[in-house]
């Protein structure tokens, strides 16, 4: 009989004051959070979509449909500035990323000297773009600049180069600047990780006689795969959205070489004769678009299949 | 009872007071970086205040590029200021009517020119304060040691540059001083000034306008007798990062260079104590014409452009005691004062034989070279709008001068940027 159930129907009992949901606390804790995202991302973002079907001037507003949208497609310098932006967002993350896993190996070494080493090449990534820009401006100059003063001491005169001047080198010039900026971060990143491993997984392939290379192939970097694939989508994101070094360096010139989306959507907005914010809103939505898929794409390409067990 | 009396008259002429200095007009202005502008502005705002008591003005400054920016969102957010300063090539503001319309100006006090350059759909909306030519300067004393002699005509022939460049190089010097680094014109006034002179002023404006093909035989001409001047190394190496103050300095002060093209401004930077940019105490400045182009149909054809210049928001409360301001500033004698201090043109009738002053001897060179020129109004920047100049900036201020485009690449860039 103790496992039988009652034939009496259970009788819904009204909640006790501690099983009631605490809705006034809730939306406390909610509204200001939700009320901050609604106004400064939900609706910029809404906005951004409703001007892009519209022509936006001071005084008057225009439903256009997909006009913009056409126009942009025919658009060469958007395309220009496009490829630049996914070739500078391609390559960066893999030169940041190898480059920062070799430093932060180095460290994981113990080389001598590692804590100035740490401290040096960490520091870049503490400067603004403002003044990186200004230090690589002067860096890349012609006439004086250390670039070229190294080259000719070197005896590599015929070497020198108008660096940010040159059409055909700007854009790997500006790649360059940005990789030495952020590989310290990453560097900090993997050494974290590097020091989080199990010791015993790295002693075993020690008692294995396990070389260097077998062991940082077979067992250090699949182990900190997921730290080096966050990092590659972050600085993938990073890339894509850059702006204020093209800015202070080239203003996106000589030519559109240095021309990326952000930049290009700038001058649309604030430096063509134009008051019109619906073009503008445009390239921001194809973008956010592109930026979006190309994420989950990468998400997608890294997902871990198979979960490490140690 | 009496002392009521005298409370309340007390009182009244406390608020009546008040009322009167209640007028505040707010002015955003570029020229931060250039004094004597600035204080040429600020003189006649205390000037204004003074005989207007009941008004007073707040001015900013700003340099350019950040005024621009800083207007265009304040003009659509409603919170711009009274005044500002603009320049005739920003249509935008005329054709959304964020401008007062100023014909109750006084513009019997203006050159007719400059009313025309700041009409829009027959109505003025700009006070042109600063008009300015492309001039080309020398250093005295440098073109000297290379032997080069200016004729008295003040302008030499192509063969002429193309040989002063030659010999400039050949003692390592810079024959002439240009930068684009931070600004969208100067590597331009090359191909325009020898564009102009080739093609006259009716073919040089269907040009900009695009009713004249890029592909056209002068056109291609010129711009290969430019690529000619450019192969001889004419520019400095770090043309393309070189900024426009910078291109100052090179040119006066260190390394130095023969030629500076540059806008009859030059001297808003130029005649600052050197310790403030300012070129050295007895620098050799001599001013020449642009060089003379072989073919040409109009080689006295040259550029004179109305650039800084004050208008006024439409949506201001005091259009009045705005346009009153600006009326201020439109008189024979502040015109006078303009061209005395700052040593520019100005779209402001004046009396250039009245200037006096430490420069006036410049004054007179300047005077000098335009004596039989006939004038184009307007820069490419100004005439062209949209793609063709974006087209034109980045190619003809930059990659063309800098040797990174073909003769043939530019004109197929600028054909497509008509949509030829």
């Amino acid at each position: 009989m103790a496992g039988k159930k009652s034939a009496v129907p259970a009788r819904a009992l009204p909640l006790l004051p501690a099983e009631r949901q605490p809705w006034g606390a809730i939306i406390a804790f909610l509204l200001p959070a939700f009320t901050i995202y609604t106004a400064l991302t939900a609706y910029p973002v809404f906005r951004t979509l409703w001007n892009s079907f519209h022509t936006v001037l001071p005084k008057k507003e225009e439903f256009i449909g997909l006009a913009n949208y056409v126009t942009l497609a025919q658009d060469e310098i958007f395309w220009r500035s496009v490829k630049n932006t996914f070739i500078w967002a391609c390559a960066s993350p893999l030169a940041e990323v190898s480059i920062a896993l070799l430093l932060a190996l180095a460290l994981y070494a113990k080389i001598p000297g590692m804590r100035f080493f740490r401290i040096a090449w960490f520091t870049p990534v503490l400067m603004s773009y403002v003044v990186v820009g200004i230090i690589w401006v002067w860096i890349y100059n012609y006439d004086w600049g250390a670039a070229n003063a190294i080259l000719r001491v070197l005896g590599l005169e015929s070497w020198a180069r108008a660096w940010i001047g040159d059409p055909k080198i700007a854009l790997p010039s500006l790649i360059f600047i940005t990789t030495w900026m952020w590989t310290g971060f990453n560097m900090v990143v993997l050494l974290a990780a590097l020091h989080s491993l199990p010791s015993e997984v790295i002693e075993a392939a020690e008692l294995d006689n396990c070389g260097w290379g077998a062991k940082l192939w077979h067992i250090i970097i699949p182990l900190v795969k997921p730290t080096l694939l966050n990092l590659l989508v972050l600085s993938f994101i990073g890339k894509m959205k850059i702006f204020d070094l093209v800015w202070i360096t080239t203003k996106g010139g000589p030519l559109w070489s240095t021309e990326t989306v952000s930049t290009y959507t700038y001058k649309r907005a604030f430096e063509w004769t134009t008051f019109d914010l619906g073009y503008p809103s445009t390239i921001a939505a194809v973008w956010f678009v592109f930026v979006l898929a190309a994420v989950l794409t990468l998400t997608w390409l890294f997902r871990q299949r198979d979960r490490l067990e140690y | 009872m009496r002392v009521f009396r005298i409370f309340f008259s007390l009182l009244l002429l406390a608020f009546a007071s008040t009322a009167i200095a209640q007028v505040k007009l707010t002015m955003w202005s570029h020229w931060a970086a250039e004094k004597i502008k600035r204080d040429f502005v600020e003189d006649a705002i205390k000037r204004f205040e003074a005989a207007n008591p009941g008004v007073k003005i707040e001015a900013s400054w700003y340099e350019k590029t950040a005024l621009y920016a800083a207007l265009k969102t304040a003009l659509r957010a409603g919170t711009a200021p009274d005044l500002f300063y603009a320049e005739p090539d920003q249509v935008e503001y005329m054709d959304n009517g964020l401008l007062l319309d100023l014909s109750p100006l006084n513009w019997s006090a203006i050159e007719p020119w400059a009313k025309e350059i700041w009409s829009y759909k027959g109505k003025p909306y700009g006070l042109p304060l600063e008009a300015s030519t492309v001039e080309l300067y020398y250093n005295k004393k440098l073109i000297a040691d290379l032997g080069t002699k200016v004729p008295a005509s003040l302008q030499l022939d192509s063969a002429a540059l193309l040989d002063l460049s030659k010999k400039a190089r050949a003692k390592s010097m810079t024959p002439m001083a240009l930068g684009v680094g931070d600004r969208p014109f100067p590597g331009a006034y090359l191909v325009q000034e020898a564009l102009l002179k080739k093609l006259g002023t009716q073919d040089y404006d269907n040009l900009l306008k695009g009713k004249l093909s890029w592909s056209d035989a002068r056109v291609v001409d010129t711009l290969k007798l430019i690529r000619s001047w450019t192969d001889a190394g004419l520019l400095p190496t770090t043309f393309t990062t070189l900024k426009l103050g910078e291109a100052h300095s090179y040119f006066h002060t260190n390394p130095g260079a023969v030629l500076f093209l540059n806008g009859s401004w030059y001297t808003s930077r130029a005649f600052n104590p050197p310790d403030k940019g300012g070129q050295p105490a007895n620098f050799p400045l001599g001013i020449m014409k642009f060089p003379a182009i072989p073919g040409a149909v109009c080689n006295e054809c040259r550029t004179l452009s109305v650039q800084g210049s004050y208008v006024a928001n439409a949506a201001t409360k005091h259009p009045k005691e705005a346009i009153a301001f600006l009326n201020s500033i439109a008189t024979p004698d502040v015109a006078n004062r303009w061209l005395e201090n700052v040593l520019v043109q100005t779209g402001i009738k004046a009396d250039y034989a009245k200037v006096g002053g430490p420069h006036a001897g410049y004054f007179r060179e300047l005077q000098a070279t335009g004596d039989g020129s006939k004038y184009y109004f307007g820069a490419p920047s100004q005439v062209m709008q949209g793609k063709p100049k974006e087209v034109f900036t980045q190619v003809f201020n930059n990659a063309f001068p800098a040797g990174s485009v073909s003769v043939e690449e530019a004109v197929k860039q600028m054909n497509s940027a008509y949509g030829k």
